[in-house]
């Protein structure tokens, strides 16, 4: 258990307003605090013009170095963060430098990602910011390169990933089996065995989020349905990201919730543990009118 | 880190987890002088398994020639050089394994193949170690060499594909030791295709899990042989169950060719894996690349297979390979036969110690025509 306190960022917090698009000056100083700003309706879009009139905060990256396997080298240093909410729901919108775009997932090549993080109920006390603890789950909201790719439209053959292969033939292709028939597809899925077992990893419904939570390193799993909504766009030297979640249950009862990012950069084979992530930041509600 | 008994490599040593042995572990013995690189137990696997979208390139299976073959491409040679020089110190390794030589921050020492190392499955097949040079001679160990190493997952009693796994969506199962990625929990980090040394596990990108050799356990529940094994032509393959080698019996056939004849050896147990696949090394390949794959075990395995001849029941045990389609977990010599039996010493093969030789006379009379094998 810790107190809120030890997991508050010490560093003097700066409220960013700055016009997106214009060349951007250095991030700013790790912010103490977020602060949502209220509007009637979340954007879902990154360039959305709603974001300019938001104020920008910065969290300070650090490594995965709790458990094995750890990221030895750091990578994103650093992520520019705006929140909104409407009441019931909060959109971040984050943003992070990142000269590559990886966006997909291959025996050796790993999209780019981010998520967020919330404590599953926010409580006086607060769960462990490395993915909770054991009897104090945390949410998470993960966004991919490689799904945001699918949900733009790349397909689901092998031929999307690598254009120039070539393939004779796949069981579900027998003469037998009318195209596209329920009876194909069953055979289809019998040959994809993640897809059989229901892994919501083996394809994305749609939607370049995934909603999942855990209790401690090594328990993620995915919850039944992903109800948050995400949309990633390339800027000029990295990502914007959108993440539009429901608020953590007792965020209105308590001064303020806790929010926690983390980034995956793929060029350097960032993949689950091996990621950057920021300490619990608080988050505080819209002040009342 | 916790301390297990590696009882291949002769001593204790750390593993990510405790020591926690199957109730029975999978095992299997592959005769590498047999082997005539057919691939038919390639496409065995290929087209039971893997034959499905994002599974293109994977071969749970495969058969590669050495010293070139390796597929991925250096799977062997590229940790070898990551590991360094080792030692052994006669049937103890006093060198690192790849969970000792796990550099900071890592589970087990490794690399992750990509793309182009899958990329070429053929390399090397058939190469020579060298050139045949003028006035060369026949002599065993050939002076010229290569040979097939067939190799599956080694179903390993400490996997490092299971170590590496930071969810723990790889487990070993308790009644057979065979070893699976779980599919609904698999996350696709990729840990398992970077940690297993024998690359023996493949990432799907059509499903962004990793996927792996299953032991063809639907078959080995039905007390059946996996589909690499009874489709194997040179008959080099016997599947069955192994004990700790305190526990051998010499009526089970794998206890029987590992601990008691020594005859068949785990591929390359410096790694500290206790891999659950053992060859019959090849007699013609020389001592050293012997010893750098199968340990110093190997160059007495050899001179026992050399001198199965004069070995009644090593000789006719060899014969049971590829007879019978079931798992034999029991076996004895009737006399001229080696007959294979169940747990509760029912007869399920029986094979003659040699088959039986019939000379035709080369002038059929009854036909009134030569038989002749040539037109
Ligand atoms: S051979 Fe590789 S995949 Fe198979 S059990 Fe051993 S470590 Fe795992
Ligand atoms: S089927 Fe048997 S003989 Fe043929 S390549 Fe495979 S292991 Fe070798």
């Amino acid at each position: 258990m810790q107190s809120l306190r030890s997991w508050s960022i010490a560093a003097p917090g700066i409220l960013w307003l700055t016009a997106l698009g214009c060349t951007r000056p250095a991030p700013p100083p790790p912010s103490t605090t977020i602060q949502m700003l209220a509007v009637p309706k979340l954007p879902l879009d990154p360039s959305d013009e709603l974001w300019k009139k938001t104020p920008e905060y910065s969290a300070a990256l650090i490594p995965q170095d709790l458990v094995d396997p750890r990221l030895m080298q750091p990578s994103t240093s650093s992520l520019r963060i705006r929140a909104l909410t409407e009441g019931s729901h909060v959109a971040f919108r984050m943003e992070w430098t990142d000269e590559t775009e990886n966006n997909r997932s291959t025996p050796n090549e790993f999209g780019d990602g981010c998520a967020v993080q919330m404590p599953s109920k926010v409580k006086p006390t607060i769960p462990a910011p490395q993915m909770g603890e054991p009897g104090r789950p945390v949410q998470i909201t993960f966004w991919n390169a490689a799904w945001q790719a699918v949900a733009e439209g790349r397909g689901d053959t092998l031929q999307d990933l690598y254009p120039r292969a070539n393939v004779d033939h796949y069981p579900f292709q027998a003469a037998a089996l009318k195209p596209d028939s329920p009876e194909q597809s069953e055979m289809a899925k019998r040959y994809s065995p993640a897809r059989a077992a229901g892994n919501p990893m083996s394809r994305p419904p749609g939607a370049p989020v995934q909603d999942l939570q855990a209790e401690g390193p090594g328990s993620l799993s995915s919850l039944p349905h992903t109800t948050s909504k995400g949309s990633g766009r390339r800027i000029e030297h990295g990502w914007a990201v959108v993440i539009t979640r429901e608020l953590p249950a007792g965020m209105n009862e308590q001064p303020q919730g806790q929010v926690a990012f983390a980034v995956w950069d793929g060029a350097h084979e960032e993949v689950g543990a091996r990621k950057m992530r920021t300490a619990w930041i608080p988050l505080v509600r819209p002040e009342k009118p | 880190m916790a301390l297990v008994r590696n009882w291949q490599i002769g001593r204790e040593m750390s593993y990510w987890y405790p020591e926690n042995r199957p109730k029975k572990q999978f095992a299997a013995v592959f005769d590498i002088n047999k082997c005539i690189a057919c691939q038919t137990c390639t496409l065995a696997c290929k087209t039971t398994w893997t034959s499905g979208k994002g599974q293109e390139y994977m071969l749970w299976n495969n058969v590669e020639s050495k010293p070139y073959g390796c597929y991925p491409l250096g799977w062997d040679v590229k940790l070898l050089n990551r590991l360094g020089a080792q030692e052994w110190d006669k049937a103890s390794y006093s060198g690192q394994t790849i969970f000792e030589a796990a550099p900071a921050g890592e589970r087990v020492l490794g690399w992750r193949p990509g793309e182009r190392d899958y990329a070429y499955p053929n390399v090397g097949e058939d190469d020579c170690a060298g050139s045949v040079e003028k006035g060369a001679s026949l002599q065993v160990p050939h002076l010229i060499w290569f040979f097939y190493l067939a190799r599956i997952c080694n179903h390993c009693t400490y996997p490092a594909c299971l170590a590496s796994c930071p969810r723990g969506s790889i487990y070993k199962r308790q009644e057979d030791g065979i070893v699976l990625v779980d599919q609904s929990r698999c996350r696709g980090y990729r840990e398992c295709t970077r940690g297993c040394p024998y690359k023996k596990v493949f990432f799907n990108p059509l499903t962004g899990t990793s996927e792996k050799c299953i032991a063809c356990f639907p078959k080995i529940e039905q007390g059946q042989q996996p589909q690499c094994f009874v489709n194997c032509i040179g008959k080099i393959r016997l599947a069955g169950w192994i004990s700790k080698p305190d526990q051998a019996r010499p009526e089970n056939p794998l206890d029987f060719l590992v601990h008691i004849k020594k005859v068949a050896l785990p591929l390359f147990p410096q790694f500290g894996l206790e891999p659950n696949v053992y060859y019959i090394p090849p007699i013609h390949a020389p001592k050293s690349f012997l010893h750098q794959l199968f340990g110093p075990a190997a160059t007495e395995a050899v001179k026992t297979y050399q001198a199965a001849h004069s070995d009644a029941d090593l000789a006719g045990l060899l014969s049971l390979f590829g007879c019978t389609q079931q798992v034999v977990p029991a076996w004895k010599r009737d006399g001229d036969f080696i007959v294979g039996l169940t747990d509760d010493a029912k007869e399920i093969v029986r094979v003659p110690f040699r088959e039986p030789v019939h000379i035709a006379a080369p002038f059929d009379d009854k036909h009134q025509v030569a038989r002749v094998n040539c037109p």
